[in-house]
């Protein structure tokens, strides 16, 4: 059973510090990729292609 | 009422901000590639929001509380093979790098390629099937957990989350996937923000050592071994990796997301980094379930777990975690939670009735005009079709959703749910991308074989979950292998034009 434990427990450190961290990049960078997409879309317009 | 006055401004301000970002979306809607797959212009960072916040909802959070509730640690098995299963396919493109180079749109679309426009067909059926009866459960168990937490009235559930998924559908049907990923990536902000506030809070007041020794007092090792667990076992390990790698791959609103990105190598990162969050969203929700066995699990045994006993009621296993919540959060954090929650569910739904009424008028309604005879629709007129299909799939919830109540556990009868199409979906796929011999015999037979498979054993022979996902898998590959060998040559691969 410590084994175990001591398993789940390093899983959870790690799955909650790799939550939290990936959630403040996509934070920052999500933004921009957000603005990305709208700038290449308006390029595109609204073209009836597919 | 455990709401005070800035937690519903707070809910508030989330729910006008979402809706408004939503309707937004519908100034990018050119055509039907714009309304189901963003135009295939989603790059990694936005890619990761959308898809965590597509498989993060208040329904993820309830059930994984449940689990770890009445299983322990030994629930944290499932989280763990969910995220290293999305780690694997995202590092080696499985399935997902040659979807995206297929440039598809639905996954049945797949079969109209590979197989035939008749299996397309049978595929898109057993898939809004399947999807729409695993969302069916979505909305009261939400709802629940709305109403425990901020204390609204239950007579008033219907009524709240009949207003919710009317705000959904509003932004959903006019702005489409553009609306989906661009409340998404407001929702995923919050939605985790409340999952770390809330972790904190759960280990804070229930304290580590509590939790453990809770956990082993209640269930002596099966709480912390998955092997020993009745409940798991190693046919319950062994069928949770074949169904995520079913799921990450085939699941319509997953694989939307794939088909949504610049590239199969940015669909590739997206799901290798999404897969790390996964394992958060299994295991933090279960570190809550066992938060709250330790703090309100004192009630009469029900199968060798105390149910929950809150201020005297006793009350069922998910519904401990919300409980939990509405005790030990505080005005101001508690509006952020909900907020939080709210988000996670108007993500979850939104996309989910994207998902699966795009295969209703991609894949049923469009190919059954075709073999009519009738002539092909302008992107526009698929744009319509798809938001008549998407207003009738949030119609039904809005009935079947609110009145049906699941057997057992929810998280299984969701997998068994997902398994009706996803056992035949996975095993034709990987067939047809990896095995020259499939064939369209093969495929209506694997189609067929695995969603009987899990149709008939776990509805009317009532196996355990393990055996049905096994007998599912395992018929829908024997059907796809028999068929594909008796049956003509296969035909190739269409790729896209």
């Amino acid at each position: 059973m410590n084994h175990w434990l001591i398993f789940w427990t390093v899983s959870l450190v790690i799955a909650g510090v790799s939550f939290a961290v990936i959630t403040g990049i996509v934070m920052v960078k999500g933004y921009k990729d957000l603005r990305l997409m709208f700038s290449r879309l308006a390029e595109q317009g609204t073209h009836d292609h597919e | 009422m455990h709401f005070a006055a800035i937690d519903w401004f707070i809910v508030v301000a989330y729910l006008a901000l979402s809706v408004a970002a939503g309707l937004l979306g519908k100034k990018y809607i050119g055509n039907v590639s714009h309304y189901l797959v963003a135009g295939r212009e989603l790059g990694t960072y936005a890619g990761i929001a959308t898809l965590a916040a597509t498989e993060i909802g208040t329904i993820t959070f309830m059930y994984n509380g449940e689990l770890g509730y009445r299983y322990g640690f030994a629930a944290f098995a499932a989280a763990l093979i969910s995220g290293l299963v999305m780690i694997v396919v995202g590092r080696t493109g499985l399935v997902i790098g040659r979807f995206r180079a297929l440039r598809l749109m639905t996954v049945p679309e797949y079969f109209e390629r590979k197989y035939s426009r008749g299996l397309r067909l049978l595929a898109g059926i057993l898939v809004a099937i399947g999807g729409i009866l695993n969302m069916g459960v979505f909305l009261k168990i939400e709802g629940e957990f709305l109403t425990i937490v901020s204390g609204i009235d239950s007579r008033y559930l219907v009524a709240v989350m009949t207003a919710i998924l009317l705000l959904e559908l509003v932004y959903t049907v006019v702005g489409g996937m553009m609306a989906v990923v661009i409340t998404d990536f407001i929702q995923y902000v919050l939605l985790s923000v409340a999952t770390i506030l809330v972790s904190i809070y759960a280990v804070h007041h229930a304290g580590w050592d509590n939790i453990v020794a809770k956990v082993s007092s209640t269930m002596g090792s099966a709480g912390f071994d998955p092997v020993e667990n009745p409940k798991f076992g190693i046919t319950f390990l062994i069928w949770q990796v074949l169904l995520w790698f079913s799921i990450h791959t085939c699941w319509q609103t997953t694989a939307m997301r794939v088909f949504s990105t610049r590239s199969p190598e940015i669909s590739k990162r997206v799901m290798t980094w999404t897969g790390f969050i996964y394992l958060g969203r299994g295991m933090l929700p279960m570190l809550w379930g066992a938060a709250a066995l330790t703090l309100f699990g004192t009630g009469a045994l029900d199968n060798g777990v105390p149910l929950p006993v809150v201020d005297g009621q006793t009350l069922a296993p998910i519904d401990a975690m919300p409980a939990m919540l509405a005790s030990i959060l505080g005005p101001g954090i508690k509006g952020i939670v909900v907020a939080g929650m709210l988000a996670a569910t108007m993500s979850v739904n939104s996309s989910y009735l994207l998902g699966w009424s795009a295969v209703i008028s991609q894949d049923i309604i469009l190919p059954i005009r075709e073999q009519m005879g009738k002539p092909a629709l302008s992107s526009r007129s698929q744009i319509f079709v798809n938001r008549l299909a998407n207003l009738f799939v949030g119609l039904f919830l809005m009935f079947w959703g609110l009145y049906y109540t699941p057997p057992g556990a929810v998280y299984l009868y969701l997998n068994i749910t997902g398994t009706i199409y996803l056992a035949g979906t996975f095993i034709c796929v990987i067939g047809g991308l990896y095995w020259k011999r499939a064939n369209t015999t093969g495929g209506y037979l694997a189609m067929l074989m695995g969603a009987a498979g899990a149709i008939i054993p776990f509805f009317f022979l009532h196996w355990s979950e393990n055996i049905t996902g096994f007998c599912a898998f395992g018929l829908a590959a024997l059907g796809l292998v028999f068929g594909s060998l008796m049956g003509q040559r296969a035909p190739t691969l269409k790729e896209a034009e």
